[in-house]
């Protein structure tokens, strides 16, 4: 689904590149998160991989990237918006401002790609069921709270069937019962095979709960790449500037005064801390 | 500087009724952490705190004001507030802009102003751009910059609307250095957060809203250990209490520290039998 | 709209208050818009029909005096031509504000498009529109965020008016940014995609509709000839 070599890319105007020399291969049906401090690359990658880097952003970009079986700066972003789905962190300029309800909102984009309007009843339909989005269908979408127009703008991306969804710091602005729905439904959709996901996070202890793999940037450069567990567990973690979940700090904290003893696995969610603590 | 609150509600226009009969008391350099679901009408208290939002009824005494008799503004010398996206609250060219707007509005000296700007920016690691416009930062060097900016206004009560979204390891570090010196200070913090963790770790007291009413107001280990009062508005516990009630503990840790102590104590006591 | 006043000025000016009276009114009465489109219209015209009304009353300089008020005189075909304006002014007022108020413009401009206009004008419209809320709601969070740091906004007009002037470069900046976002959120929506594109909300197009448009069109053709003709054959 992904496949990036040796890219690299600087910033029109920037005298340091922010994506040096990285190699990514990532397979069709997975969860991937990105991790990394503020910095280290995480935005310009999303951008990369849904084509806003070149098509929209200047810069100079080496490197190969194809997404989707599609060679990216060959393309174009009208191209690549068929098969990739792009979710931002803020939700209120997620807005397009071309309807005036949160149904037609969903329908816009269904709209530009052509789809029968049969297809389309049914897909804003599913759209907004599987956001919790039905009791709000007829509303502008300007009359929503930003945890619900951040669902929406899930919705409408969700709506277009990408073959693979980029989300950038989705749950920023979101409330914890808000993270929770949508961590979760990113799950069920990568595990149902309808889509690949790849999420920028900060959040350790969902990315740990749901995702397959992992990727640390570290100043736009590959630190570590792998299973949530062993991403997270290794010795280097503590250096990566990530938020840790308390299960990991209290784990390192119960060893180095000894009350435990070392052990390789840390934990990061909560099953892993109480098989850990007991 | 205490806040009292007596009976506020207040209602959107066109729209729902955000704060029903709220009543609350903080005394002078206490913290208190406002947590609640989105829509709870934590934000709209704030706001309703700091003038920006006059109540349909009830009071609010800021000290000795009753801040409906003053303008917003003239509130800004008593209370700050900290919005949750920083992007909301930054409107000048430059970082040192920013910064000295609030000071230059109370009618500071010059070297006054300087000074705090100074100050300010050394605390949150900011020194370095002084001179670079706002928006070329990163988001999380933006949210300092709002912190610093209401920071310098030096009011005795500052209010912070969600401080930890977006941080990542270091922003979260020195955000706490930062709370510790508001501390040694002896500021009054009410503090808005989805954050459970750092609000376990930071407040003693805690407000729980739901539907615009003031569910609880207690200490945080009552709190965190009410599973139906977190049922009630849609709450998590804080992952340390989770993992101590999953493990049958009778107590609930707060903190890393707590928790580890907690553990000590279990295993030297499984040790001796 | 061309045709429209086209209209307005061939039909002779009485008929403008027949239209005004047995079509718009009762129609916007139909639509439940009667109250609104009334004030508006009222509100609309007034400042037309008076300085009108007085002008060409005033001034008209000959025929049947009405009245004398001092050393002015009023004379009657200063008030008949003065009504004819107005009922025209009034005719194409109450028309469009018809129109306005009972078709939903994003309605319209696919309609136009369906014909022709080119896809973007109905985003360009439809955003415009929605644009003002939005502009309000960003002003109202910076000046927000201004008078939280001792920017006084409140009392006299002069200092509200004053408190206008920071908030005109952060708003701006917002919006360019916020353009720059939304730029990014439409794209992600295929915005800029090309091929066919299709319609979640169907336009029905009925017989009698298309048969009234036809109606509407000969009827308004006959009218203009007829005037020319007349005008020209004077």
């Amino acid at each position: 689904m992904i496949e990036l070599d040796g890219v690299t890319f600087t910033y029109a105007g920037e005298a340091t590149p922010t994506l040096q020399q990285l190699d990514l291969r990532i397979g069709a049906g997975e969860l991937w998160a990105v991790l990394g401090p503020t910095g280290a690359g995480k935005s310009t990658l999303c951008s990369l991989l849904a084509g806003f880097i070149p098509h929209f952003y200047r810069g100079s970009l080496r490197g190969k990237v194809r997404v989707a079986g599609i060679d990216v700066p060959g393309s174009s972003l009208g191209e690549m918006s068929e098969h990739v789905g792009s979710v931002f962190q803020n939700p209120f300029n997620q807005v397009t401002g071309a309807r005036y309800t949160v149904r037609e909102e969903i329908g816009f984009g269904l709209e530009n790609l052509g789809v029968p309007r049969p297809a389309m009843l049914e897909r804003i339909e599913r759209s907004l069921a599987l956001t919790g989005l039905s009791e709000l269908a007829e509303r502008s979408p300007y009359a929503l709270s930003g945890g619900q127009q951040q669902r929406l703008a899930i919705a409408s991306i969700l709506a277009l069937r990408p073959k693979l969804m980029i989300l950038d710091e989705p749950t920023s602005q979101l409330d914890p019962a808000g993270t929770g729905q949508v961590f979760t439904l990113l799950r069920d959709l990568v595990s149902a095979g309808e889509t690949t996901v790849v999420v920028a996070e900060q959040r350790l202890e969902w990315v740990a709960r749901v995702a397959d793999r992992c990727l640390v940037l570290q100043s736009g450069t590959k630190a570590a790449e792998g299973t949530p567990s062993d991403v997270l567990s290794s010795p280097e973690a503590e250096g990566w500037g990530l938020c840790e979940s308390r299960f990991s700090r209290a784990a390192r904290a119960a060893a180095a005064q000894g009350v435990t003893p070392q052990r390789p696995q840390l934990p990061h969610t909560l099953d892993q801390a109480v098989e850990y603590f007991r | 500087m205490n806040v009292r609150l007596e009976s506020l509600s207040f209602g959107y226009p066109g729209g729902a009724q955000a704060l029903r009969q709220v009543s609350l008391e903080v005394a002078s350099g206490s913290w208190l952490a406002l947590v609640g679901e989105n829509g709870a009408g934590k934000t709209t208290l704030a706001k309703v705190i700091c003038g920006l939002l006059r109540p349909d009824t009830g009071r609010v005494w800021v000290g000795d004001w009753n801040a409906q008799e003053h303008s917003a503004a003239q509130l800004a010398r008593r209370i700050t507030y900290v919005f949750q996206n920083p992007d909301d609250q930054l409107f000048q060219r430059t970082v040192q802009a920013e910064v000295s707007f609030g000071p230059r509005n109370l009618g500071l000296p010059p070297s006054e102003i300087e000074e705090r700007l100074i100050q300010t920016l050394e605390v949150l690691q900011l020194e370095g751009l002084r001179s670079r416009h706002p928006y070329d930062l990163t988001p999380t060097q933006r949210k300092f910059v709002a912190l610093a900016a209401a920071d310098a206004m030096r009011a005795p009560l500052m209010i912070l609307d969600e401080p930890t979204t977006g941080l990542d390891g270091p922003a979260l570090r020195l955000l706490d250095g930062y709370l510790a010196r508001k501390r040694q200070e002896g500021r009054t913090l009410i503090a808005i957060s989805h954050d459970m963790d750092f609000v376990a770790e930071q407040f003693e007291r805690v407000v729980v809203m739901a539907e615009g009413k003031v569910l609880a107001d207690a200490p945080a280990a009552q709190v965190f250990g009410a599973a139906d009062l977190l049922a009630a508005s849609h709450l998590e516990a804080p992952q340390l209490v989770r993992l101590a009630e999953r493990l049958r503990w009778p107590t609930r840790p707060l903190t890393v520290e707590a928790f580890v102590a907690d553990l000590a104590t279990r295993r030297m006591a499984e040790a001796r039998r | 709209m061309g045709l429209l006043l086209a209209v307005a000025f061939a039909v002779p000016w009485w008929a403008c208050y027949l239209t005004l009276g047995l079509l718009v009114l009762p129609l916007a009465a139909l639509g439940r818009l009667f109250g609104p489109l009334t004030r508006t219209l009222w509100k609309l015209v007034l400042p037309f029909a008076v300085p009108i009304l007085l002008i060409q009353g005033f001034f008209w300089g000959e025929g049947e005096v009405l009245f004398t008020l001092g050393p002015l005189s009023f004379y009657r075909l200063g008030l008949i031509f003065a009504a004819a304006s107005i009922g025209r002014i009034a005719m194409l007022g109450g028309c469009f504000l018809l129109l306005s108020m009972t078709t939903r413009i994003d309605m319209l401009m696919r309609a136009l498009v369906e014909r022709g206009l080119p896809n973007q004008a109905l985003y360009l419209v439809v955003t415009t529109l929605q644009l003002v809320p939005r502009f309000e709601a960003q002003a109202h969070r910076i000046q927000d965020a201004q008078r939280a740091r001792g920017l006084e906004t409140e009392g006299s007009i002069a200092r509200r008016a004053r408190a206008l002037v920071p908030l005109i470069g952060p708003l701006l900046l917002a919006s360019l940014m916020d353009v720059e976002e939304r730029a990014l959120a439409l794209e992600a929506r295929g915005f800029s995609r090309r091929g066919p594109r299709t319609s979640l909300v169907t336009l029905r197009d009925t017989p009698l509709q298309r048969w009234l448009r036809l109606a509407l069109w000969l009827l308004a053709a006959t009218l203009i000839l007829y005037r020319l003709v007349s005008w020209i054959t004077r």
